[in-house]
Order: C-alpha cells, then structure tokens, then sequence
C-alpha cells in the first residue's frame, strides 16, 4: 500500500517537473524575444526608406494552429541574442515531413507545390514568388476551414490578391466575385479553378486552366443541374459548348478555337445582362469578331441562341430542320434496306427454285 | 485409248527401271517374299503414276477452258457505257467524297474510337480542316464540271434527259418488288438508266446542292453573317452535319450495295475504270437499251452496204 502510494507520488513529482520545466522553457525563450520584439516602436529602417515591422508579442501565436510552439521552434537559426543576422525564413518542411516527431501534419501537397508554377518560381531563384507562409499566414496560422484563414474559402482570392493585384481587382467585381462576396456557397475562388498547391501557368498542359482543359474546370459546377438550378442558370452550357464545333475541335486539341473563357473572359466574367460583359448581346461582335478569330464579326452574331441545342423545340428553326433531316435519313435509309433486303431475298429464291429444277 | 498410248513409253520405262532396281536390291530374300514385295511395289508406282496422269489432265482442261473463255470474251461485243469524261467526273466526285467523310464524320462523332486516330492521322485538327476544305474544292469542282458536261456535250445532255424520273420508274419499282417477292416471274426490262441508278444520281445532286451550300455558309461564316443572322449558320451547320450522315450511309449501304456486294457484282466491278459493259451484261442489265442500239444499228447498216 504505501509502496503504491510512494510510486505515485513519485510519478506525479515527476510529471509535474517535465510540465513546469517545458513551460519554463517556454516562456523563457519568449520573454527573451519580446525583450526587443513586444515593443511597438521596434521596427527596422531598411536601406530604400521602408520600414520592417517586427512587433511580436506572446499573442503572436495565440489561436493559431502553432499556438504551442515558440519562436525558435520555427526560428531555429536563431541561436544568440540578440541575433547579429535577419533570420533566414522559414522553412515549414522542417517539421511538416512525412513521419515527423512533432506530429505535424503532413501531406504531398508540399512536393505538389515544388511542381508549380510557384515552387518553380522560387527554385529558379525569384525572391518574390511565395513560400507556404505567404499563402498560409506566418504567426496566425488557422485550418483551411476557419473562416478567418488567410486561404479560407472567402479569404484566397484577397491573399492571391497580394501579388496578383489587377486580376483580383477585376475577378471582385465579377459574377464569381460578387457571389463569394455574398457568401454564395458553391461561388469559386481562385482556388476553385487553378487548385490550391498545384498551379501552373495556364500556357502549362498540366493546368487546370489550359486552353483544352477549360471546358471542364468550367463544367465542375456549371454542367451540374443541382448547382445551377439554384440559381436560375441553365446547366446545358456545357454539353451544347462540346457538341459545336468549338467543342469538338477542342476536344481534338486545337489551342486556337475558342473555350469557355475566350468568349465569356476568364476573371471578369460576368452575366449576359451586364453592359460589361463579353457576352452581352452589344459586345458579343467585339469578342467574337477579336483578330485571331472572326475579324469583321457584326451584330448578327448575336441573333440567334448561341448555346443552341438543335434537339429541343426552343432552338426554333433548327429543331425543325433537325427533325426533317431525321425523319428523310430514318425514311431514306428504311426504304434503301427493304429494297436490298428484297432484292437478296429474290436471289435466294431464284437460286432455290433453279436448283429445284 | 489414245491417251494410253501416248504416255505408254514413259510409263514401261519407269517400271523397268523399278523392276531392275528391285531384282538388284532383293538378292538373298526367298523368291516368294522378294515377288510379293516386288508386286507391292509394282502395284503403288502404277497407283501413282495414275494420279500424276489425272493431275495432269485436268490442268490442261482448265487451261484450254480459260483460254476459250478468253477467246468468248475478247470476241464478245463492249459497249461503252460511261466515256472518258464521266469516268474522270466520278473519280473526282469519289475521291472528295473519301476525303471529306474521313476529315468530318470525326466530328460529327468525337468519341468513336477511330475519330481521334482519323483526325491525328492529318497531323491534328488544324490541317484535317484544310484537307476538308481542298476535298470541298473538288467536290465544288466536281459540280461545276458536271454542270457544263451537262450542257454542252451530247452524251451529258442525252444522259440528263433519260435521268428523269418518270411514270415507267413507278411501275418498275412495282415490278421489281413482286419479282423479288415471287409473285410475279418477269423482271422490269430497264433502259440505260434503271430507277436504282436514277435515285443514285438525284441523291448525288440533292447531295451536292445541300452540302456545298451548307458548307460555303460554313466556310464563310463571317461573311455570311454580314447579310443574315446567326441561326442561318446554325440551320447550316445542322444541315451540313445531318446530310452528311444521310449521304454517307446511303454510299456505304445503297451504292456499296449495288456496286460491290450484291452477288452478281461481287467483289466489286471495274465499270468505273474502264467505262465498258459486256453485251451479256448488257441483255441483262439494260436490255431496253440494247435493243434501241440494236434497232440503230439495224437502220445505218443498209446504208454501210450502200456505200
């Protein structure tokens, strides 16, 4: 009994010295950095006038994903202080790595995005293109699903927005952008077309954007009725695209024949009705009628359903001609077989009734 | 038994041949076993030589029977049925067609398995569109010839006149049917053209005028769209796509049909190359025709003898 009792003891003794010893730890090597980093007024004057704001305090962390980690877990370069060099940045695969320690969560989305156009970028020696913790925050690091993310649903396109500025000026203002705004669910963002680790350049066959490929990043939510209906948008857009010959030919693979967004834009799409879009009946002979495709395009392109199915009875006067064409081939072809079927049967029985004799 | 005769000397030297082999190679067998195996093998040269002899014959028929066959058909009479213009129109009509079939119907069906290859194998859609057009060209050139063929030779303008259809068609297609059936043991006798060959040429035409109507509109889009509105290209391109299908099959299965899998025909006939009938198939295809030729011929000889 009081053997049991004196190992417990003990093993608690224990416990609480490995607690308060790595808590001391801790709150150690913060009180050491925010000795110069608490302070609001310490910042560093870089050579060209600007100023590096380095203010880090104890909340720094608080909330994030890392909340539990401390300065030089990420830091680790740092080993004086105060330290004479800036800090190298981070590295965040030095815990996120398959079977890591930490326990970390890790999956190939790093290796995805050394493939990238941005991983890519960085490896060719570009300071600018971004590393995990420009897309994904440095000290407030939340899940993707935390709506206060920086690569949150609602929040991407205002951190691609960072670097690519004229573009998500212009997407902010379109369909796609309003609707997020709105809190449309289904409304994408700039990940929803380009991915997430995995963006290429859209002149790249592995894009999701590549001129051949559109079609299909675009039918993803506007082929399917469940989505579009919600929303009053037709959900045949798609099959009607594949069906012409812009679909097919680019289904053969040709780069030069229009997809989805060389008539509809690509971050500026915006409904028909709207006076700005590319698809509005007064702009349809500007976009259509662009040098590489139909030059001296006029108004008539715009008369008439574009997205014309010659199936249904809306389609007008090409439903008609469809169906006369139909019913002349099912009717010409009919007559055709009967009469080889007649002639073949009338040379089997000439042939019997010769044998016969 | 000239026959006998003749191959006798061959056929005693041989087996004297065998017979001095055979006392030289059967010294110290018993004379009862060396005479029965001597008989044995006496009896299978002869057996033998029989079969070599009978081989030989029938070749010999056949050669002679091909040669007189030769001989009948060289001495049968040709009647030219298409001239040289017309045989150079449907080389032309037949090879656009090809083209234009391999280079479309991809996209009329995109996901049969042979379209990608049928487009991949002008190097991509860029120039199996450019292959569509220059075939167009000649389908248009095509067209244009048969026009002034029509109007200004003799044959085109006797050609286009027998081509239309007519009331006798009517009671052919009638006739035909019940020969087929069996209700009725005389066939139709055609002239030169037969309501078969009538409704191959008027498809062709309709064809032509759909196609390459459509297709300019297609072509010219642009220019088209100037002067009337989109849905024009639209009922164009439906146009173009639908008859094509239509054209297509009734080449495959019709026109196939009668030139190449029918049984009197198959597997096909050269008529295209060379443009000629012989005076059999003549009586038989195109009997009316070859009595008026017979009846012609009737007339202008008295006055070849008169000369």
């Amino acid at each position: 009994m009081r053997k049991s009792l004196m190992t417990a003891a003990v093993l608690l003794g224990v416990a609480l010295l490995a607690a308060f010893a790595s808590d001391g730890q801790a709150l150690i090597s913060l009180e050491k950095c925010t000795l110069c980093h608490g302070k609001p007024e310490f910042r560093k004057l870089l050579v060209n006038g600007a100023i590096r704001d380095v203010f880090v305090t104890g909340d720094s962390l608080k909330g994030s994903v890392h909340e539990k980690k401390v300065c030089t877990d990420c830091h680790f370069d740092v080993s004086e202080i105060p330290h004479r060099e800036r800090p190298k940045r981070v590295t965040c695969t030095h815990c996120h790595f398959k079977g890591n320690k930490e326990g970390a969560p890790q999956s190939d989305n790093v290796l995805a995005y050394f493939e990238s156009a941005h991983g890519k970028a960085i490896a060719a020696g570009n300071v600018k293109a971004p590393l995990c913790q420009d897309c994904h925050g440095d000290h407030q690091i939340l899940k993707v699903k935390n709506a206060g993310s920086k690569v949150s649903r609602g929040k991407v396109a205002e951190t691609c927005g960072r670097c690519h500025m004229e573009i998500y000026a212009r997407f902010k203002t379109s369909i796609h952008g309003v609707a997020l705004e709105k809190g449309i669910p289904e409304a994408p963002s700039c990940t929803g077309c380009h991915g997430e680790h995995r963006i290429y350049a859209h002149t790249d066959p592995k894009s999701t954007v590549y001129p051949t490929k559109v079609s299909e990043q675009c039918s993803k939510c506007h082929a399917s009725v469940a989505i579009m209906s919600k929303y009053g948008i037709e959900a045949e857009q798609v099959a009607t695209y594949k069906e012409s010959f812009h679909g097919v030919a680019n289904q053969f693979g040709s780069r030069t024949v229009a997809n989805c967004s060389s008539c509809h834009g690509v971050h500026d799409i915006r409904p028909p009705e709207d006076p700005l879009s590319m698809v509005n009946a007064r702009n349809i002979p500007a976009t259509c009628g662009k040098a590489s495709c139909h030059p001296g395009a006029t108004a008539n392109f715009a008369v008439g359903k574009i997205h014309v199915d010659p199936k249904k009875k809306e389609a007008g006067i090409i439903y008609w001609t469809a169906t006369f064409f139909k019913y002349l081939t099912i009717g010409t072809m009919l007559a055709l077989i009967v009469h080889i079927f007649l002639d073949m049967y009338g040379r089997t029985r000439r042939l019997r009734g010769e044998q016969g004799r | 038994m000239p026959e006998k005769d003749r191959k006798d000397p061959v056929t005693g030297h041989i087996e004297k041949e065998v017979e001095n082999a055979l006392t030289e190679g059967l010294p110290e067998l018993p004379p009862e076993e060396a005479e029965a195996l001597k008989e044995k093998v006496r009896r299978r040269v002869r057996e033998e030589m029989a079969k070599e002899a009978a081989r030989l014959a029938r070749e010999q028929r056949t050669r002679e029977k091909k040669r007189q066959d030769e001989e009948m058909g060289e001495k049968e009479e040709k009647f030219e049925r298409f001239n040289r213009n017309f045989r150079f129109q449907h080389m032309v009509l037949f090879s656009s067609v090809i083209l234009l079939v391999l280079t479309g119907m991809p996209l009329k069906f995109p996901d049969f398995v042979l379209s990608r290859f049928l487009i991949a194998l002008w190097g991509g859609i860029q120039n199996s569109t450019i292959v569509h057009r220059i075939a167009a060209g000649m389908l248009i050139y095509f067209m244009v010839h048969h026009f002034i063929y029509t109007i200004l030779t003799r044959d085109g303008r006797r050609d286009f006149l027998l081509m239309i259809p007519g009331l006798q068609d009517a009671k052919d297609i009638r006739k035909n049917i019940r020969n087929f059936l069996g209700k009725s043991p005389d066939k139709p006798s055609f002239g030169r053209f037969s309501y078969i060959e009538k409704f191959d040429y008027w498809a062709v035409y309709w064809g032509c005028v759909i196609m390459i109507g459509s297709g300019l509109f297609l072509w010219f889009e642009t220019e088209v769209m100037r002067f009337l509105p989109k849905y024009a290209v639209d009922m164009a391109h439906e146009m173009h796509s639908d008859e094509a299908l239509l054209a297509t099959l009734a080449i495959v299965i019709w026109h196939f049909y009668n030139v190449h899998f029918n049984p009197d025909r198959f597997p096909g006939t050269l008529l295209w190359w060379h443009g000629q009938l012989t005076e059999h198939e003549m009586k038989e295809e195109h009997p009316l025709e070859y009595e008026e030729i017979m009846s012609r011929r009737g007339k202008e000889s008295p006055e070849v003898a008169d000369r």
